[in-house]
C-alpha cells in the first residue's frame, strides 16, 4: 500500500461520517432516550407519592369518622342530659302551679263555706223565729210568759 | 456464490488477480481506488439517509422500527464506552457506533457473489486500465479504508494523550514506561513500537480478515458450478460471523484505546 489520495480521501469521509452520525443521529437520540428515561422516573416518582397520598388520605379520614362519632356521642348525652334537666324543671314549675292553684281554689272553697254558713245561719235564726212566732203565738199567755216577756222587752229596750 | 465461466477456471491466476485489482485512476500520490471510494462514500449516504431520517422524527415515546434498532445499537455501544470510560466522552460513542455500522456494511458487501458487480460494471463500460473488469466491491479489502479508520483513531488516541497529559507529560510517559526513568532507551523503544503497533494492528487485522474472506469466496468461484453451492454457501453463513466480528472488534479496540489515552499520567 502506498499513501495516496485514497488514504485521504477516505480519512476525511470517515471524519465527515463520524461527524454527521454524531449531530444527527447520536446526539438527538441519546437525548430522546436520557428523557424517556428521566419521564419513566418522574412517573413512578409522582404514582409512589400519589400511592402516599392515598394512605394519608385514608388515614386522615378515618381520623376525621373517629372524631365526628365522638362528636355525636357527645351530642347525644348532652340531648338526654338537657332533656332530663329540662323534665326535672317542668316537675318542679308544674308542682309550684299545682300548688297555687289548690291554695287558691282551698282559699274560694272557705270562702264560698262562709258565705254559705252565713246564708245557713240567716235561714236558721228566720226559721227559729218564725217557728218561735208560731210557738209564741199558740202557747203565749199572760201569766205563764209574762216574765220572760218583760225579760224580752227589757232586753229591747 | 458466482457463476464459473470458461475463462475463470482455465486460467485461475488470471481470474483471481484481477478479482484482486481495485478500479484505479491516477498515478503517485494522486492514485485513486474509484471502486473502494464509491462503495464506502455509497453505504456512508445509505447509513447517513437513515440516521437523519430517524434523527430527524425521534420521538420520547414509545420508539418504534429503525429507532427501536438504532436505540439498541446506541444502547449497546453506550454501556461498553461507559464501562471503559471513567468520566462522560461525547465522541467516542458516535465514533464506535459510526465504526460498527460502517465496517459491518462495509464487510457485509462480501456477501454479494463475488463476480455480479464486476461483471456489471464491465457491461456498461466500467473497465481497469488494462481494458478488463476490474472492481473491489468491499472497501474493507482495499489496506487504504482499514488504515484511513485506523490512522484517524490514532490520531485522537494522540489528541487526547497531550489533552490529559501535555505534550511533555505524553512525551515522558514514552521514557518512564514500562521499566522506569532509569531505563529510559528501551522505555522509548518499547512504548513506540506498543503506540505504533495499535493502529496498525487495528487495520491489518479487519484488512487481513476481509482479504482471506474475499480470496476464499474467489477460490470457491473457480471450482466446478456444481460443488460451487456447497463450499459456497457454508463459507458465507460462516463469514457472516466474521463480518460481525471483525465490526465489532475494531469498535471495542477504538474505544479501549481512546480510553488508554485518556487517562490522566500517573
Amino acid at each position: 500500500m502506498n499513501i495516496t489520495a485514497t488514504l485521504f480521501g477516505q480519512m476525511i469521509t470517515f471524519v465527515i461520517f463520524v461527524w454527521f452520525i454524531k449531530a444527527y443521529l447520536w446526539e438527538p437520540l441519546t437525548s430522546a432516550m436520557e428523557e424517556r428515561t428521566s419521564k419513566i422516573a418522574d412517573g413512578l416518582a409522582s404514582a409512589e407519592l400519589g400511592e402516599k397520598r392515598i394512605d394519608e388520605a385514608n388515614i386522615e379520614y378515618s381520623r376525621i369518622v373517629d372524631e365526628a362519632k365522638v362528636k355525636a356521642t357527645d351530642v347525644i348525652t348532652m340531648a338526654n342530659q338537657q332533656s332530663t334537666t329540662i323534665i326535672e324543671d317542668a316537675k318542679v314549675i308544674s308542682k309550684k302551679e299545682a300548688e297555687k292553684i289548690i291554695s287558691l281554689s282551698n282559699q274560694q272553697i272557705g270562702q264560698d263555706l262562709n258565705i254559705a254558713k252565713d246564708a245557713l245561719r240567716k235561714d236558721i235564726s228566720r226559721i227559729a223565729i218564725a217557728c218561735a212566732e208560731k210557738i209564741i203565738k199558740a202557747e203565749i199567755s199572760q201569766e205563764k210568759h209574762k216574765s220572760i216577756l218583760d225579760e224580752a222587752l227589757k232586753e229591747l229596750k | 456464490m458466482s457463476q464459473s465461466d470458461g475463462p475463470a477456471t482455465d486460467n485461475p491466476v488470471e481470474y483471481i488477480s484481477h478479482h484482486l485489482q481495485p478500479l484505479q485512476y491516477g498515478d503517485g500520490f494522486w492514485q485513486i481506488n474509484v471502486d473502494t471510494m464509491f462503495f464506502s462514500t455509497l453505504i456512508m449516504f445509505g447509513v447517513m439517509w437513515v440516521a437523519y431520517r430517524v434523527g430527524k422524527n425521534v420521538s420520547v415515546g414509545a420508539p418504534t422500527g429503525a429507532q427501536n434498532i438504532l436505540e439498541t445499537l446506541i444502547d449497546f455501544v453506550n454501556g461498553l464506552v461507559k464501562e471503559a470510560f471513567p468520566k462522560p466522552n461525547k465522541i467516542v460513542g458516535p465514533l464506535g457506533l459510526t465504526i460498527f455500522v460502517w465496517v459491518f456494511l462495509m464487510n457485509a458487501m462480501d456477501l454479494i457473489p463475488v463476480d455480479l458487480l464486476p461483471k456489471a460494471a464491465e457491461m456498461i463500460g466500467i473497465v481497469g486500465q488494462d481494458g478488463k473488469h476490474a472492481l473491489k466491491v468491499v472497501p474493507t479489502t482495499d489496506p487504504h479504508t482499514t488504515f484511513a479508520m485506523a490512522l484517524t483513531v490514532f490520531a485522537i488516541c494522540i489528541y487526547y494523550n497531550v489533552k490529559n497529559k501535555g505534550i511533555g507529560g505524553y512525551f515522558k510517559s514514552f521514557l518512564v514506561h514500562p521499566f522506569g526513568i532509569t531505563l529510559a532507551p528501551i522505555n522509548f523503544v518499547l512504548t513506540m513500537v506498543e503506540e505504533i503497533a495499535k493502529p496498525l494492528s487495528l487495520a491489518l487485522r479487519l484488512f487481513g480478515n476481509m482479504f482471506t474472506g474475499e480470496l476464499v469466496f474467489l477460490l470457491i468461484a473457480i471450482l466446478p458450478w456444481y460443488i460451487i453451492p456447497i463450499p459456497g454457501s457454508m463459507w458465507a453463513i460462516f463469514h457472516i460471523l466474521v463480518i460481525t466480528l471483525q465490526a465489532f472488534i475494531f469498535m471495542v479496540l477504538t474505544i479501549m484505546y481512546i480510553s488508554l489515552a485518556s487517562e490522566e499520567s500517573h
